[in-house]
Parts: C-alpha cells; structure tokens; sequence
C-alpha cells in the first residue's frame, strides 16, 4: 500500500503562482492528447495536473517532463475546464528554482517582490566595498575614463569569482534534481545511454521545440533573438575581460567585437520587446506571468539599456557616465549572478532535463 | 402521497374555456396535445416544419426501449387523428404572442405548402421535379423540392419547398399530379390564434460542429455528428441498404464515437448535454447487432448514464466489438495518403498517447436550446426556466437537455399543469 502526503502549502503556492483552479480539473485528458511535445508513453501534461491538484511536490520537483514543455499554450487554449495546464507546468518550474536552490536563501531572494530591495543592495554594497578597497571611489574629473573610477581589474576578478562560486552553490542542487529524476522516471528496460551532449545541444542551438509546439511560432522568434543576443554579449564581454588585460581597453566603436555587442543589444531589445508585449496583451496564449517572469525581463532591459548609456556616455562625455556605469554593474549582478536561482536557471535545469530525457530515450 | 385531499382530480369544469396553444409539434408538444384532449381540453398544435413529428421521427430507434420511431409516433397520430378536439397547424411560425395568462392572442405565418390536401402521395411530382433541396443536417442528399418526410410522414401528403422551386416557370408537376393537388401560386396565410394557456415545447438543436477546430468538420466529410450518424442508420433500415461513409462511399470497418464534442467545455457548451453518453452507447449496440464488419470505440471522459440507461453500458461492455476508452479526443487529424481520420487522445487508463486511424467518426454533439421565444425567462445557457412569470409553460427539452422518455412525462407533467387554472 502507498501512502499519500498532500502538500497543502506547496499546492497553494501553485494556486497562487499560475493563478489555476487546480481542483476544476477533471483529468479529461485533452491537454495531454493536443500536445505537440508529449512523449506517447505517459504522455504531459495531466499527471503533473492530479499530482498538483493533490499537492504531490516530490513528484513534481524532480519531473523531466515539465522542462519538455516548450510553453505553446496549446493545452491552456483547449481545456475545457480553463485550469491552464501551461501556467501550472510553468509555476512548477518556478518553484523548483526555489526548491533546489542552496542556500535555500538566494532562491527566496529572486523570487519575492519583500526581498528586491535586499537583492539590489547586496550588489549595491559589495560594488561599493571594491571601489573603497581600490581607493577609486571619487569621480574624476576631465573626459569619462571609466578606469579612472572602477578598478577593471578588481572588478571584473572579484565578479567571475562570485559568479563562479553561486554557480559551484547551483550545482549541488542540480546534482540533486538530476537524482530526483532517476528516481521519478527511471531508465526504461533500454537503459541509459551515454549523454547526448551534441544532440541537446543542436535542439537547443536550432530551437527545434519551439516548431514542434503547437501555436507558438512568435515566441520562438523572440526567444531566438534574445538567446543569440545573450550569448553574442557574453562572448564580447569575455573578450572585453581579455582585452582590459592584454591591450588598451575600452574598445574603440569600430572594433568588430564592440559591433557585434551593439548588434547583440539591438537583437535582445527587440527580442524583449515582443515578449512584452506577448505577456501584455496575448494572455490567452502567454498565459499569467508571474513576478519572476517580469523580474528577469527588466533585468535583462535594465542590462542591455544602461551598457548601451555607458558607451553613449563615453563617446558624448556626460556628465551622469560613472552613475550609468554604476547601475549597469549592478544589473550585471542580477542578470549573471543570480542566474542559476532566476527564471534564467532554466539554461541549466532545462538543458539537464534534456539530456536525462533524451539518455533515457524520452522525447 | 396518495393523500385524495391533495391529489388533483381532472373534471369536465376543469378545464379551460379558451383552447391551450402548444409550441413544437415534436414528441414532447404531441404528447401534450393528446394528454390534454383526452382530457377533454381543446388544444391547437403549431409546428414550422411540414411535419410532426420532429427529431424522433427521424431517428433509426430512441430511449428508452430503443423501438424505432414508429413504435411510438404511429399510435399518437392515430390519437390525434381520432380526437376532433385537436387541431393543428404545420410549416407555422410564430409571429407574436399578446394577451396575459388566461387569455393570450397568438399570430402565426403559414407557409405555402404548394400542395392542397387532395394529395394522395402517390409521389409523382417528385418523380418529375428537377430541383433538389441543399444537403443540411440529417436531409439526405438528393431530395426533391417535392418532398415528403421520408420518417414518418403526418400529414401523409407531399408538400413543395417554397424556397427551392421554382413555381410557374418550371411547373412539371403539375402536369403529372392526376388529382389536381398542385397549387404553385399559392402565399403564405396568417392566422390568429386565441389560446388560455400556452405550452412551449419547442425541443433542441445540436451545438455547431463547425466550432470545434479541433474536430474538423468543416474539411472531413467523414466526421458527423450524432443525428446525422443517428439519420444514416435510419436511412439504412429504412432502405434496406449496407451503411457507407460519406467521402468515398466504402463500408466503414472502424468508426469511433466522441463523447462531449461541445459539451462540459468552458469554450463551448459548460454543461454535460445528458443524453450523448446513452446515444452513442446505443449506435455501438446498434452496429454491433446489425453491421458485424464494422467496430466501434467510444472515446469518453466519463460514462454519464441515467436510470435504466445504464444497461446499455452493461451490454456494451460485454461485446466484444465495441471498445470503451477513457480519454478526451484532442485533434481529429486527416490520415497518411488521405485515408482514414487519426484521432490524438490520451488513454487515460493505460497512460498512452494514442494515434489511430478510423473509417469514420461520429461527434457525441451537445445539445442547445431553441432561439428564445418572446418574453420567455432562459437561464445563463439559454434554456427555458420552469417557471415563467408570463404565466406560458416550457416543456421537455427546451428547458435542460432530456431523453425522449424523460421528455415524454415531462410534456405529461405540462399538460396537467395547464389544465390547473
């Protein structure tokens, strides 16, 4: 005999987050049987909708099958009973960010509007204590030479070696979903093969689920645009990083790589914009977005929009360039740092999930 | 109960001096009339088709001895027939209604039925007309604009489609008609109607197939709807003949019935429309006993059977052709090579995405109301409330979605509750 224990916090916190009427469903079937993405054998999304409406977390914390779902909306649109499926699978994941994030803290921290204002002072503080530490902390006058104010050097060494340590934190609790889903779909009687690294990386690379779900081709232009933009910017940073070092830095405007960093921002601008705007005004497909959704939108906006002012700032030598420099600094922060424990944490709790799914033959 | 102090007792002084209108000349509006004239009370009975009879006198057999429709309309136009106290009015719309209760003025528009009442149905006209009525629900394909009702006809007299003939300029039958039957010139005629009470029974539509996407309706000539699937199977025992699909004209060997197309769905209908379930179960026990090359799968969220209905689910569970899957049918696809229909669902019971392939599907359509009749009380889905302040009685089917069974007491409860002053 098994025995079941309901999560009733756990299933309220669902309720909340995809604003569903979990207990309206009826376990028709229909969201499972239209969509695209479902694997034929125990196909999504209706057992995540009975184990959410009995508030089975352990079920649903190490589930492979809500990181399949490409969020099409498909088995919003045709429920009958309007429980939407997509925004319960979406706030699973949510809280899975929280769940495996360690410390247990900083996956609160990102994910409840009480703790931004902690979030923001935490980089606030530490960008202030390296400034104090370099003895640069007075604006310097004559033309912007951001090196004059932020020690590069500091900086950009005691940053990766934050960013570096959140992320080592990351991966204790991504080796624990990756058990939690050996445990929650077992290898089949095929066993499991060797990791798919090329596969996942080419449906990842080529956005392939995204043409697989149903109606959704807009959200896969947007979320194109917005993954080769941010991946185009890391690569430019990093050399940026290598450049500081090495040669003469900043770069000047017709450097290739200082191009293809404004290119970069022009495709995440415009990726951004018709997210937003999918969000605002096409909730029938879009579904409820919740805090973190706009959270990590802004962060990017707020990113890409004052590294875009900095360069401005110090071709036309404004006045307010250290201020900008400054709150592009912290934006960093949220975007990069906080990853693994934002919405963003899905690059890596997503990109896992397809190589257990795909090593296990589900698809 | 039983108490004789409560009990109503039906005298000559019960009834109404002025004569009782009934709405709808289907089986509910039929049964009323007849309860009420045997009762002693006048009755005037109004119908917009041709013929009485309505839906039931279309079907192939219904609830809840599964008898074909003959059984049961036969022996009411015979009452109706033999009861001086009826009368009726077919291919009738109502105009308007004044007056208050006790004492309601009723107008009503006859349209031409093009033949008078010296038709013998001999059937010559249509022999000769060359003009066809449009294919619509359940009217097969092909059929004159000299027409009978190919069910049950009552009046057993042709009659001509005003909209479709083409009168004088073509005027073949009269010609042919030997009895002088033929009155091609003939207008629509208004009558007033003065009643005491008034009966609506004005019975269902089916929920628009076409709005279901998913089901592909609109593009498969091979998915139908229940009545439509429900008018085949009469067509077939009626003629004698084996039962096709509609593309290509092969006998189907694998049909599969989908429960709750339109209905418990927030988009579309949010009420369960109570006789599906029953209605599909019967077509499967049907094809079971009668076409044994073809199998039926029934495709359900859950089984909603009333009363003695639920035998049907018994019965239905022993056969060995008629499967019975738990899942909501999401898509219904074209097939590979354009043959067959794949059907996209979730067996629930296994845990299986399923993609098979049928001959043909059936749609379990829900049921609407009928478009509200003036200064009548409907609830959030349209259907007619019990109790109307206007002092009218809405029975059966356009009240909530009934079985003919049910539909029957209920036109019985109605004409009680009209005979009370």
């Amino acid at each position: 005999m098994s025995t079941i224990n309901p999560d009733l916090g756990f299933k309220r916190k669902l309720t909340r987050l995809s604003g569903s009427q979990l207990n309206q469903c009826m376990q028709c079937g229909n969201c499972s049987a239209v969509c695209s993405l479902a694997p034929t054998e125990r196909p999504f999304p209706r057992k995540e909708m009975i184990w959410s409406g009995w508030g089975l977390k352990d079920k649903l914390m190490g589930n492979v099958d809500i990181w399949l779902c490409h969020q099409c909306g498909d088995c919003s649109t045709y429920c009958p009973r309007d429980v939407k499926p997509a925004d319960v699978i979406s706030a699973i994941r949510q809280t899975s960010y929280q769940h495996y994030a360690r410390p247990l803290f900083l996956g609160k921290l990102v994910s409840n509007p009480v703790w931004l204002p902690l979030a923001i002072a935490i980089p606030v503080v530490v960008i202030i204590a390296i400034l104090f530490l370099a003895g640069t902390f007075k604006i310097p006058p004559g033309p912007v030479d951001y090196s004059a104010f932020f020690p590069h050097g500091l900086l950009n060494g005691t940053f990766s070696a934050i960013t570096l340590f959140f992320y080592l934190l990351a991966s204790f609790g991504i080796g624990r979903f990756w058990k939690d889903m050996k445990i929650q779909t077992p290898p089949g009687e095929a066993g499991r093969k060797r990791l798919p690294v090329f596969r996942v990386l080419r449906e990842i690379l080529s956005h392939s689920n995204f043409s697989g779900c149903g109606s959704r081709t807009p959200g896969k232009v947007a979320h194109l645009l917005l993954f080769f933009g941010f991946t185009l910017l890391i690569m430019v940073t990093l050399y940026a990083i290598w450049a500081t070092v090495t040669h003469h830095y900043p770069l000047p405007i017709t450097n290739p790589f200082k191009i293809l960093g404004n290119l970069a921002s022009v495709m995440i601008f415009s990726g951004l914009g018709i997210m937003t705007w999918q969000r605002l005004f096409n909730k029938s497909v879009f579904g409820k977005s919740a805090y973190t959704d706009w959270l990590i939108l802004a962060a990017i906006a707020l990113l890409t929009l004052s590294g875009t002012l900095v360069q401005l700032a110090r071709f036309g030598d404004w006045s307010i360039a250290y201020h900008l420099y400054f709150f592009h600094l912290v934006a960093v922060w949220f975007v990069i740092m906080y990853m693994p424990f934002t919405k963003l944490g899905h690059i890596f709790y997503r990109t896992t999930a397809l190589l257990y799914a795909r090593s296990i033959g589900r698809k | 109960m039983g108490d004789d102090q409560t009990r109503n007792t039906i005298s000559e002084t019960d009834t109404l001096n002025l004569p009782i209108l009934i709405i709808g000349g289907g089986i509910s509006g039929i049964t009323s009339a007849v309860e009420l004239a045997e009762a002693g009370q006048e009755v005037v009975l109004i119908e917009k088709e041709n013929y009485l009879g309505g839906n039931v006198s279309h079907f192939n057999n219904y609830f809840p001895k599964l008898c074909p429709p003959s059984c049961g309309l036969e022996i009411n136009y015979q009452r109706i027939r033999s009861n001086p106290r009826i009368s009726y009015y077919t291919g009738a719309s109502l105009k308007n209604i004044c007056g208050t209760d006790g004492d309601f003025m009723v107008n009503i528009q006859l349209k031409p039925r093009l033949i008078n009442n010296s038709c013998t149905s001999c059937g010559k006209c249509a022999e000769v007309c060359p003009e066809e009525r449009p294919a619509k629900l359940g009217r097969t394909a092909g059929e004159k604009a000299a027409f009978i009702n190919n069910g049950l006809a009552f009046p057993m007299k042709y009659c001509i489609d005003p909209e479709v003939c083409k009168r004088e300029a073509c005027a073949r039958c009269l010609e042919v008609c030997d009895y002088n039957a033929i009155q091609l010139d003939a207008s629509p005629a208004e009558v007033g109607i003065q009643a005491g009470k008034i009966i609506v029974a004005t019975g269902w539509n089916l929920y628009n197939a076409t709005l279901i996407e998913n089901y592909r309706y609109s593009e498969e000539s091979d998915v139908v709807t229940n009545v439509e699937f429900e008018r085949m199977l009469a067509a077939c025992t009626r003629e004698k003949i084996k039962l096709t699909r509609p593309s290509d004209g092969l006998t189907p060997r694998r049909i599969a019935f989908v429960q709750c197309a339109g209905s418990r769905d927030i988009n579309h209908l949010p009420y369960c429309s109570a006789v599906c379930c029953s209605a599909s179960l019967k077509h499967a026990l049907t094809l079971e006993a009668e076409y044994p090359e073809i199998d039926a799968e029934i495709f359900y969220i859950d089984m909603r059977l009333s009363g003695r209905n639920e035998k049907l689910l018994k019965q239905a569970e022993e056969k060995e052709r008629i499967t019975l899957t738990k899942g909501k049918v999401g898509r219904i696809l074209p097939g590979d090579e354009e043959k067959g229909l794949v059907l996209e669902v979730e067996d629930i019971s296994s845990g299986c995405k399923r993609k098979d392939t049928y001959d043909m599907v059936v749609l379990a359509m829900g049921l609407t109301p009928t478009p509200v009749a003036a200064g009548l009380k409907v609830n959030e889905y349209g259907f007619y409330l019990p109790d109307q302040p206007s002092g009218m009685i809405p029975t059966a089917s356009c009240k909530r979605p009934m079985d003919v069974s049910s539909s029957v007491k209920d036109a019985t409860a109605s004409a009680l509750k009209a005979m009370q002053r």
